[in-house]
Formats: C-alpha cells, sequence, structure tokens
C-alpha cells in the first residue's frame, strides 16, 4: 500500500507538484473510490495545480470549468446549436425527420461537464473556484457528482462513458451546501511550512539557489504570521518573488533586495510600508 | 504502525471497563473482545463522537471510509488519519474536530503499550486509593456514602488534599457524642466541596491533556488558559473567522433577498428592453435590518480577557450589527465612548484604567444601570449580550434585573466562559440561565458558534 502511495508522489513529483502524505493520500482514495475532490484553503496555495498535475501525471486529458456568477447549464452543460436548428428546419429536414431530431445528436453543444462524461478515456474534470457559483448551479452539479451522469430535458439522461475524476476548489468566499460536500472527499490545503516552500520553489524553479530559496521561504511564512499584513503571500506570490530576485541577479535576500521586490509578495501599499519598518523581518531573511 | 488496540481496547465485556481487571466484577475478566470487534467498536464509538460534535456522517461516508481503510490498510497511522478525515470531515472546522478526536481514539503501537502500563500502574494505585477510603474515613464508625465517581475522584487527589481530608475527619470524630447529626452533617459537607471543587480541576486537568497543536489548539483551548505569548496568534484567528462568517452572513443575506416578492414595476420596465417580453424577473429586496447590539461586559479580573475577544468578535461582525454600545461593569457600571474602542489593542488599558476592573461582580447593579440609561439603550430591536461567568454577588437582585431586561430588549444572550459541564456545580450559573438564552463560549471555537448565531 505504502508503495502505492509512494508511486503516487513520485509522479506528482516529476509533475513539479511537491505532495505530502495526507495529499497523496486523499487523492489515492478519491480515484480509486471514484469520488470527487473538494480542495479548499486560501488563494494561491496550489488548489488548482492538484487537478492540473493528476491530469498529467495519470494521462488525462484536463476539462476545466470556471466558476462565476451567473454560471448556468448553457454554459456548463450543453447548449442547442440555435443557427444549426433554424437552417435545418428551413431547409425542410425538420418537417422531413420529425421535429425529435432537432433536439438529437447533431444539434448539441458540448460544454465541459457533457464533454467529461462523454469521453472516450477518462478525464479530470476541474470545476474551479465553486463558490463564486451560485447555489443553483451547485444543486445542478450534484446528479453528476453521485451519479456520474446529466439529464439534458429534451435528450434525455447521458450516462458517463468512462469515469470523469473530478476535482472541485473553492476559497470559501462562501459556504457550500451540505449536500455537496458529502459528496466529496475533502482536502485543506494550507500553506506549506518552510521546508516544503524550499522543495516546491526549487522545483518549480530549477536555477534557484538554495539558500535563497530558504531565504525567500522564512520570509514568506514570517510574513504569513505577521499581524501587520493584511493580504498574505501565497506560494504563487512566493514563486513571484524568487524569480523576480532571480531576474535582479540577486545573490540573497537583504535590505535593498526587499525592497525593491517586495510589490511580488505583498499587494497592499501600508503592507509593503509597515513590512520595510519592521526590524524583525529584517533579522528574519538576514 | 496504527494499533488496533487503543483507548477502548481490552474491554469487560459486562461492564465496559477497560485495563487488567474490572472493578465491579471484582475478578480479571477474561471474556475480552476479539480484536476485529474492537476495532469496529471503536469505529462506531469514534463515529458516534463526531456525530455528538455536530459532524454529518451518514452510513454512506461510514460505508465510504471502510472500503477506503480496506484499500490502504493499517500498517502508517497517518495514511489512515487522511483517509478517514478525506471521507469524514468536510469542512476546516470538521477536519480540526476530527482530528482532536482521532489522536484520543487511536494511538500508534509505542504510545499503546506505554498507554497500557500506565494505565495498569495507575488502575492499581487507584483501587489502592479507593479501598483506603472506605477503610480511613468514616463517621460513627460507618465509610462515609460517596457516589461512585466522587471516590474516584478522592483517589485521584493529591496526597496532601487527602491528608487535610483525613484530618479533619480525626479532629471532628472527637466530638461526635455531643451532637452526631450536625458533626456528620458537617464533615459531609466538608468533603462534597472539596470533592467537587477537585473534580472541576481534573475535568481542566483533562481538557488541557488534549494533543493539540497549533490554530487548532488555539481554537478549542479554554480561553483562561491562553499564554500571553499566544494572545497576537489569537486575535489572528479571530480576525479569520470572522471575515469567514461575515461572507457566510452576506451569501446567506443574497440568497434570502432572491426568493422575496416579485416586483412587478421593476420587472416590467426591464421588459421594455426586450419589447414587452418580461424575460428578466426583478424580485423585492427583502429589508434586513442589522441588529443594535448593547454589550455588557465583565471585567472583573479574570474576566477581562474574555470580554476582550468577545468584543473583537463581535465588532469584527459587521454584518450582524452596525450599531454597538459598550458597558463594562464590576462592582460599578461604565458606559465605553464608541471612540474609545476604535482601537482595540488599547482595550486592556482602558479598561485597567477605568476604575471598574478587577473588582468583585454584581450584574444585578449592572443590569440596572444599563436599564436606567435615558435616552434608553435596551429597545425591542436590541440585543443584550452579557460577557460572564455568572459568578455575581446579591443573586435575586441579578435574576430580577435580568428578566426586566429580558422584557425591554428584543433578546439577551449570555456569553459564558465556563464550560457547559461545569454549570451545574455554580449556583448563579444556574438560576441565572432560567431567564436568558446562556451560552458556554469558553474557547474561540464556542465563541465563533455564539457569535454567528446571534444571527
Amino acid at each position: 500500500m505504502q508503495e502505492a502511495l509512494n508511486a503516487l508522489k513520485a509522479k506528482l513529483n516529476e509533475e513539479n507538484y511537491i505532495a505530502d502524505d495526507a495529499l497523496a493520500a486523499t487523492l489515492f482514495i478519491a480515484m480509486k473510490l471514484n469520488r470527487p475532490l473538494l480542495i479548499e484553503g486560501a488563494a494561491g496555495v496550489g488548489k488548482t495545480e492538484v487537478a492540473k498535475a493528476a491530469a498529467r501525471a495519470f494521462g488525462r486529458e484536463l476539462v476545466r470549468l470556471q466558476c462565476y456568477e451567473g454560471l448556468d447549464e448553457s454554459k456548463a452543460l450543453y447548449e442547442w446549436n440555435y443557427q444549426k436548428q433554424l437552417l435545418a428546419i428551413q431547409m425542410g429536414q425538420g418537417r422531413e425527420a420529425g421535429m425529435s431530431d432537432l433536439f438529437g445528436e447533431a444539434y448539441l453543444l458540448e460544454r465541459p461537464l457533457l464533454k467529461s462524461i462523454r469521453a472516450e478515456k477518462p478525464v479530470v474534470l476541474l470545476v474551479d473556484e465553486i463558490d463564486k457559483a451560485d447555489a443553483e448551479f451547485e444543486a445542478f452539479l450534484l446528479e453528476l457528482l453521485s451519479e456520474m451522469q446529466v439529464t439534458i430535458p429534451e435528450y434525455g439522461t447521458v450516462k458517463a462513458r468512462s469515469l470523469p475524476f473530478i476535482v472541485l476548489t473553492s476559497n470559501h468566499t462562501r459556504p457550500l451546501s451540505e449536500a455537496l460536500r458529502r459528496r466529496c472527499a475533502y482536502l485543506y490545503i494550507d500553506y506549506p511550512d518552510v521546508r516544503r516552500e524550499i522543495e516546491i520553489l526549487r522545483a518549480k524553479l530549477p536555477g534557484l539557489d538554495e539558500a535563497l530559496a530558504a531565504q525567500v521561504a522564512r520570509a514568506a511564512a514570517y510574513l504569513r504570521q505577521s499581524e501587520k499584513v493584511t493580504k498574505k503571500p501565497s506560494v504563487a506570490e512566493s514563486l513571484d518573488w524568487a524569480e523576480a530576485l532571480m531576474a535582479l541577479g540577486a545573490q540573497e535576500l537583504d535590505e535593498d533586495s526587499a525592497a525593491q521586490t517586495l510589490g511580488f509578495a505583498l499587494k497592499n501599499n501600508d503592507d509593503i510600508r509597515e513590512i520595510l519598518a519592521d526590524d524583525e523581518f529584517i533579522r528574519t531573511i538576514l | 504502525m496504527m494499533s488496533l488496540s487503543g483507548r477502548y481496547s481490552n474491554r469487560c465485556l459486562h461492564h465496559g471497563h477497560s485495563g487488567g481487571g474490572c472493578h465491579e466484577c471484582h475478578h480479571d475478566c477474561h471474556d475480552r473482545q476479539k480484536p476485529e470487534d474492537v476495532l469496529y467498536d471503536r469505529m462506531v464509538r469514534f463515529i458516534n463522537d463526531l456525530r455528538a460534535q455536530g459532524m454529518p456522517v451518514g452510513l454512506r461516508e461510514t460505508g465510504d471510509m471502510l472500503t477506503a481503510l480496506e484499500l490502504v490498510g493499517f500498517e502508517d497511522r497517518d495514511t489512515v488519519r487522511a483517509v478517514m478525515r478525506a471521507i469524514l470531515a468536510g469542512t476546516k472546522r470538521e477536519q480540526e474536530v476530527f482530528d482532536r478526536l482521532f489522536g484520543l481514539y487511536f494511538v500508534s503501537r509505542e504510545e499503546f503499550e506505554k498507554n497500557r502500563q500506565a494505565m495498569a500502574q495507575a488502575q492499581a494505585e487507584l483501587e489502592a486509593r479507593r479501598r483506603e477510603l472506605e477503610e480511613t474515613l468514616s463517621v460513627n464508625g460507618k465509610p462515609i456514602e460517596l457516589r461512585e465517581d466522587l471516590k474516584d475522584v478522592y483517589a485521584k487527589m493529591p496526597q496532601s488534599e487527602r491528608d487535610r481530608l483525613r484530618d479533619i475527619a480525626d479532629k471532628f470524630s472527637g466530638k461526635m457524642e455531643h451532637a452526631p447529626k450536625l458533626y456528620e452533617g458537617f464533615i459531609r459537607s466538608v468533603f462534597m466541596k472539596s470533592l467537587l471543587e477537585q473534580q472541576m480541576v481534573l475535568e481542566d486537568a483533562a481538557e488541557g491533556a488534549m494533543p493539540l497543536d497549533s490554530d487548532a489548539d488555539l481554537m478549542f483551548r479554554d480561553i483562561s488558559n491562553f499564554k500571553d505569548s499566544e494572545i497576537p496568534r489569537a486575535y489572528q484567528l479571530i480576525d479569520q473567522v470572522t471575515r469567514r462568517i461575515n461572507g457566510e452572513i452576506v451569501a446567506r443575506r443574497k440568497a434570502a433577498g432572491r426568493s422575496a416578492a416579485l416586483d412587478f414595476r421593476r420587472t416590467i420596465r426591464a421588459g421594455l428592453s426586450t419589447g414587452g417580453a418580461l424575460c428578466r424577473l426583478k424580485h423585492k429586496k427583502r429589508h434586513s435590518r442589522r441588529k443594535r447590539v448593547v454589550m455588557l461586559c465583565d471585567v472583573s479580573g479574570s474576566m477581562l480577557q474574555f470580554s476582550e475577544f468577545a468584543i473583537r468578535f463581535i465588532k469584527s461582525l459587521s454584518e450582524v450589527s452596525d450599531h454597538s454600545e459598550i458597558f463594562l461593569f464590576s462592582e460599578q457600571v461604565q458606559r465605553v465612548s464608541p471612540f474609545a474602542l476604535e482601537d482595540m489593542s488599547r482595550f486592556g488599558s482602558y479598561a485597567r484604567t477605568s476604575g471598574v476592573w478587577g473588582r468583585g461582580t454584581n450584574a444585578g447593579r449592572a443590569l440596572e444601570a444599563v436599564m436606567d440609561v435615558r435616552p434608553a439603550v435596551l429597545t425591542p430591536h436590541t440585543v443584550l449580550i452579557v460577557l460572564s461567568d455568572a459568578k455575581s454577588v446579591d443573586l435575586n437582585r441579578a435574576e430580577t434585573a435580568l428578566s426586566q431586561a429580558k422584557r425591554q430588549a428584543g433578546g439577551v444572550v449570555w456569553m459564558n466562559p465556563i464550560p457547559e459541564a461545569k454549570w451545574q456545580y455554580l449556583r448563579g450559573v444556574m438560576r441565572l440561565k432560567e431567564h436568558c438564552d446562556m451560552v458556554p463560549c469558553g474557547t474561540l471555537d464556542e465563541l465563533a458558534r455564539a457569535c454567528a448565531k446571534l444571527m
């Protein structure tokens, strides 16, 4: 068993995703049980990246559905090709073949959800930022999540040809329904500790000096726990910061290089001012 | 390696006692459960405990968890935990509850062996002390009758406390012949008081012993046990939690707003852009009135820290209230200027220099003072929140004032930092909770839930 988990970690590692034991075990079991995986955590901790890395690691196609307010089934599941239907009617095809054929396979436009369950080979379906979608859309997803099928009123029920591995991500801007949570395995991704963040920085930025990576990771950890910082830097932002330092040719993170590049980690002028005046921050990075 | 035998293993089938011997059977029980039964028994207990903590664990989750465990096996405790947690816990809070209970139910093999030896030794010592109690503590030649749980408390008392009780019994046993009933009653009441106090101390120690770490630790630990160094982190946690609660409340309001009645005028106007077809229905917005909150904060000695946490919570919940009045009280009452607490970091120094800090508690006088304020601060649209442990002098006055305040205000919520399990020992709590909605707020988690419930 442990070998299978280690193999999964190694595969994710090859895709530059540094997974800890809990993440690997959760991902493994969600795939085995064919249960959707709901991932929550602060913005920028690598939630979306899990789906991308899993798709690459298992050689599956990634089908992504980005959620937003007002997203409905015509944009997520299917839409009828109205132009084609009108043409068919004008050409008399509709009358000959019967009106029901106007709602057939030929006039159906696949959107991400339908595409993912009608794919010949299993895909990874990423439903990104589900908390941004309306509660109605969340309810609409339940059939797909539990039965792996969708119902199109004019067409009938479409069962999955191949079972997609579904990953949902949420920043918890609104609470998700109990019904949706119950259908998913759950994973909370927190900010990485310093040791893991160094690994991530080194994996994503191969040319980064180890000492500089350690300094950036320590500084990011300090900024995340500091009461003075209102918008905590994410992993993506510490990567940007390290990349900016590399571009500047900085050998180490010192007071000057921090002042030049802190805007890559902190996105608020008050935060930057407060931190640059904080002696403890300077001591931490040095 | 995870041990199948843990906290509830080696259990007596007749009475459920764990450890080497069962004191109700008075012999070593040999009818032990089989390992697989122990596992299922413990899983069931664990899941019941999760449900008792408010986690919605259904049969489907239980089934999936068992299937998953068959797949991953039991070799690695961390893997088992990760797998069970992924399936049973659906939010970050549920994960924290899960971790807390998992540590109690499933221990590593090494830890189990260590615990088993310690338990066997402790069990033997407890038995010896219980025998000592029956032999030495007697009044008029009869052993003092005590409940079984109090006998256990006596057995776990420090040696100095046991000696003190024995001395009292010896000292007064000589005077028994003058007034046997009086002295018997006296000795018994001294015993009961000491034992109940000790029981509270032991419960505190048990809570503190939970193996927690970092944020989960702070969220579930008794606020009175926070170290000074942990306070800044606690403030950050309060910020995080209130941000989440505000978001949830906004989402709930938004959802509720959509389902309100149809606004014909706006629907027809919107229809003009589509040639009169009423494509987009417009709904009336539900009028939401935020509550006015009046907080009456006990700042008598140890209550200061709790009051500060609670005020931070309530003030940060901008979606709950748009206006709040704060009164500090101990024996006296003082109204706090709204500008004085703009910056909550000054709350501690403000309260200490207010002249009311650090004295006894007179809730009755404080409530009367709040009701006497003119123009009136308590109205039907106001929620009165009392932040206090309810250990007040003059309980009759407090009861009367509280029931009056309840009639004047739209609601009275009493946030009490004392854990609910201990309320039964406190007369003030038992009497005052009859007149208001008293909620336990001993931990940040409880405080957050109580504040969210204010909606």
